[in-house]
């Protein structure tokens, strides 16, 4: 698929994603030894969203599984389609009849049904979840296992055997081999700890904010209109935040909101008034809100304090020189 | 380079991350599909196969630059490069007859290193300090101290009056002051990278000891200690050692249960299910067979007890994905439910307050009075489905055994366990009760460390 590194670079980034050096080394990795990634790292990131523009950007069919509480094998793997089976059970009834024709007992009565049984409980009739999905397919996929942490520890016992041969048994129909070996992206918010089995099956990214830069060239990206200046003070004013102590730092999803919003509310520059009828785009709560206000007040008293001192220097340097002028 | 990446893995596991015999192969394999030439992506593959824990990619990324980065000592240079083939002839020829007489074979080790450029890997040169100083033997250390120590034991400054008697030896033979002059420098220069490795692995070998110790500490030892050696401990650790401990219990409950067949058949449930289809059972519905248990969790909190019902509640609680339902009760004089502490603080920050929750103080525990409270006020927190666990050395200073309350619990619940860390000779003496109530339980553990109190506790899931 890739020749080299540079090549995912410029294939993701073709999918409107900006990949650092980690990512894209990452994703060649996995394209060429077959191994999962583990995507783990904050909110809104873009775990999800590589799994998307990877799929996208080797012409795969992305399948996603979402993960939740209680999430087991049937859901994920395959369901009946019970009625299905009844309305063919109702419209074959004159069959089964037929079928049960001359029968005496009951025991005999339930010995035929029984040698029907692969009629009713046959691939017509099944439901294939997202992990039979991706195991059947004929094409060539990339399957999403998204929040792998909110599952329980059983199901990922089970999500390990399955990805380590790519083969799901369904009792009914035998053993079922993927024809092609699906790309894996399986993502974590680190809510709890995963086994150390699943981990070193994975070739484990850690993604975190992107740089500065990244982010400028992500917001260029996704807000393209916004002025050049604003741009790289929105992203200033973002990557400050992330370093403060707050509840919930903003994501590269909040920076581009925020970006939209700028952009909407036609604004120049960042001035208190702007940032102050749009900050709550990027912070979600009242505490992180007021700290960061305050933060911003004390930033502008120091801008004017080293305004005015410049203001003052400039003047006196102007002085000096007059000075030697006058002495030449 | 494999030996290189090979010394580097080792360099981690001994700070501490742990890597397996499969994630090591994997990064051989990755290096080789990413290649070498640009570091970041070199980096990146083996930081990619290399590192699944968060909390372990600082290490890494510390190291990474001590291995592959600038901080690598300098390649040594040949002295007498640039002389004449007659006059490099001569060189090689005294450095031979010097190096035959040389003793002791550390510093003819090093002198040869320093005089033909052939220097030692890191590994080598950690091999080399193994066998020839006391540095790497030392436990803790400041690391320019423990250098110096480790350069004093190798004679190091006795180089400079070996290099001296090598020039005079050439100069005699005739090679000329210049050609002398720029060997010499060439060969100090080896000199200070040498010096330099040598510091550096000393500084390894510090932080190596280091990391086994602290490796050591948190998870196999204190496994092992009694518990009333740990109630000092810092809660952080506690903490870190619980999730540890309840992570491995999880997995192993996963796998356990996911080898188990898939459960019997469930009658009712199935007749529910296709009452839709007109009672064709297409859709047989099978008894999980692993439900989670609904614990009802009743603890001693006298003074001898407190750290052990500390670390059973906090397991109790780093496993609550794993049971259906929870009701934790403590007792001393009186009893009381703590289920709102639970819900309202951490684990860690509700253990502390849940002692205040009772009446009591040394020689008051009234277990007898408490059991008759329970049955009085708090039979809501069991059904046929409860396991009830007592945790308590069974002493009662202030009334009598109360089977009657026990059974009655018993009665209503799916089982009654009990466990005491007090040793079994000393159930049934004195103020001692449990020879009354130990019968009545379906099973009592022993539970004087943690690796026992995690053995009874994995026995309640089936
Ligand atoms: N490197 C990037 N290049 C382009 N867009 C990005 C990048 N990183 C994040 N984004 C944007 O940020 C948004 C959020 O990303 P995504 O939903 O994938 O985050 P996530 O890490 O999966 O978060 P969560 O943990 O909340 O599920 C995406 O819609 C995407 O547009
Ligand atoms: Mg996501």
């Amino acid at each position: 698929m890739f020749n080299a590194i540079g090549e995912v670079r410029t294939a993701l980034s073709a999918e409107r994603y900006i990949p650092s050096d980690e990512i894209a080394t990452t994703v060649f990795l996995a394209e060429k030894l077959g191994k999962p990634i583990l995507a783990e790292g904050p909110a809104g990131v873009g775990k999800t969203e590589l799994a998307k523009v990877w799929a996208a950007a080797t012409n795969r069919e992305l399948i996603r599984l979402q993960c939740y509480e209680g999430l087991d094998e049937t859901k994920a793997l395959y369901e009946w389609e019970y009625a299905k089976q009844l309305l063919y059970t109702q419209l074959l009834r004159d069959k089964l009849n037929d079928l049960l024709a001359g029968v005496t007992t009951l025991a005999e009565a339930a010995d035929r049904l029984a040698s029907e049984e692969d009629v009713f409980f046959s691939s017509r009739f099944m439901l294939p979840r997202p992990l039979l999905k991706a195991v059947t397919s004929e094409r060539p996929v990339t399957l999403l296992i998204d929040e792998i942490d909110r599952a329980d520890a059983e199901f990922e016992a089970f999500l390990l055997e399955v990805l380590s041969d790519f083969q799901v048994s369904v009792p009914e129909l035998g053993t079922i081999r993927a024809r092609h070996q699906p790309m894996v992206v399986l993502t974590s918010n680190n809510t709890r700890e995963l086994s150390e089995a699943l981990k070193r099956r994975c070739l484990y990214l850690h993604i975190d904010y992107p740089s500065a830069d990244q982010e400028l060239q992500i917001v260029n990206l996704k807000v393209p209109g916004l002025p050049p200046k604003l741009a790289q003070q929105a992203v200033e004013m973002v990557q400050r935040l992330r370093g403060m102590d707050l509840k919930k730092h903003p994501s590269v999803s909040e920076t581009i909101d925020w970006a939209r919003a700028l952009l909407e509310l036609n604004a120049r520059h960042l001035d208190r008034a702007v940032v102050e009828n749009t900050l709550n785009v990027l912070l979600k709560f009242e505490g992180d809100l007021q700290r960061a206000r305050r933060a911003m007040i004390r930033d502008e008293s120091d801008r004017s304090r080293r305004e005015r001192d410049e203001s003052g220097r400039p003047r006196r340097e102007r002085d000096d020189e007059g000075g030697r002028y006058r002495g030449n | 380079m494999d030996q290189r990446v090979v010394d580097f893995i080792s360099a981690l596991r001994a700070r501490g991350v742990r890597i397996s015999l499969a994630e090591s192969i994997d990064a051989m394999r990755c290096v080789e599909v990413a290649g070498i030439a640009d570091k970041s992506f070199f980096r990146s593959a083996l930081r990619a196969s290399l590192v699944k824990e968060p909390r372990d990619l600082p290490t890494f990324d510390e190291m990474f630059p001590r291995y592959f980065g600038v901080e690598m000592p300098p390649p040594l240079q040949q002295p007498g490069g640039g002389m004449s083939p007659e006059d490099r002839e001569k060189l090689a020829q005294m450095l031979e007859q010097m190096l035959a007489s040389m003793t002791p074979e550390q510093l003819r080790r090093l002198f040869e290193a320093m005089m033909t450029g052939q220097g030692m890997s890191n590994s080598q040169m950690r091999q080399f300090l193994n066998e020839h100083t006391s540095a790497m033997q030392m436990t803790t250390g400041f690391q320019p101290w423990a250098t110096r120590r480790a350069m004093r034991e190798l004679q190091f400054d006795r180089l400079e009056q070996l290099l001296q008697e090598l020039l005079d030896r050439l100069r005699e033979a005739g090679v000329s002051e210049e050609a002398l002059q720029q060997m010499a420098e060439a060969a100090r220069e080896n000199r200070e990278a040498l010096a330099q490795q040598i510091g550096q692995e000393v500084g390894n070998g510090l932080l190596q000891h280091d990391a086994e110790e602290r490796r050591r500490r948190p998870a196999e030892d204190l496994q092992d200690r009694a518990f009333d050696e740990l109630a000092h401990q810092d809660v952080d650790d506690m903490r870190t050692v619980i999730n540890r401990l309840a992570a491995q219990l999880r997995t192993r409950i996963a796998l356990r249960q996911k080898r188990a067949s898939k459960g019997i058949l469930d009658a009712k449930s199935t007749i529910r299910a296709n009452l839709r289809y007109a009672g064709v059972p297409l859709d047989v519905r099978h008894r999980r067979k692993h439900l989670k248990p609904r614990i009802t969790v009743i603890c001693d909190v006298s003074g001898s007890m407190r750290a052990v019902t500390g670390f059973m509640l906090m397991l109790v609680y780093a496993l609550q994905d794993q049971i259906s339902r929870t009701r934790p009760f403590v007792y001393y004089r009186t009893i009381a439910d703590v289920q709102a502490d639970f819900q309202q603080l951490r684990p860690e920050e509700a253990i502390r307050v849940v002692p205040e929750r009772v009446k009591g103080g040394p020689w008051q525990t009234s277990l007898g009075a408490c059991l008759a409270t329970f049955t009085r006020d708090h039979l809501d927190a069991i059904d046929r489905r409860t396991t009830v666990i007592f945790l308590g050395d069974g002493d009662d200073h202030l009334s009598p055994p109360n089977p009657r309350d026990f059974e009655l619990i018993k009665r209503r619940s799916h089982r009654v366990v009990w466990f005491n860390p007090e040793p079994p000779y000393r159930w049934g003496r004195e103020d001692n009760h449990m020879h009354i109530y130990g019968p009545l339980c379906d099973a009592v553990h022993h539970v004087s460390n943690l690796r026992q109190l995690v053995a009874a506790v994995d026995g309640l899931f089936g």
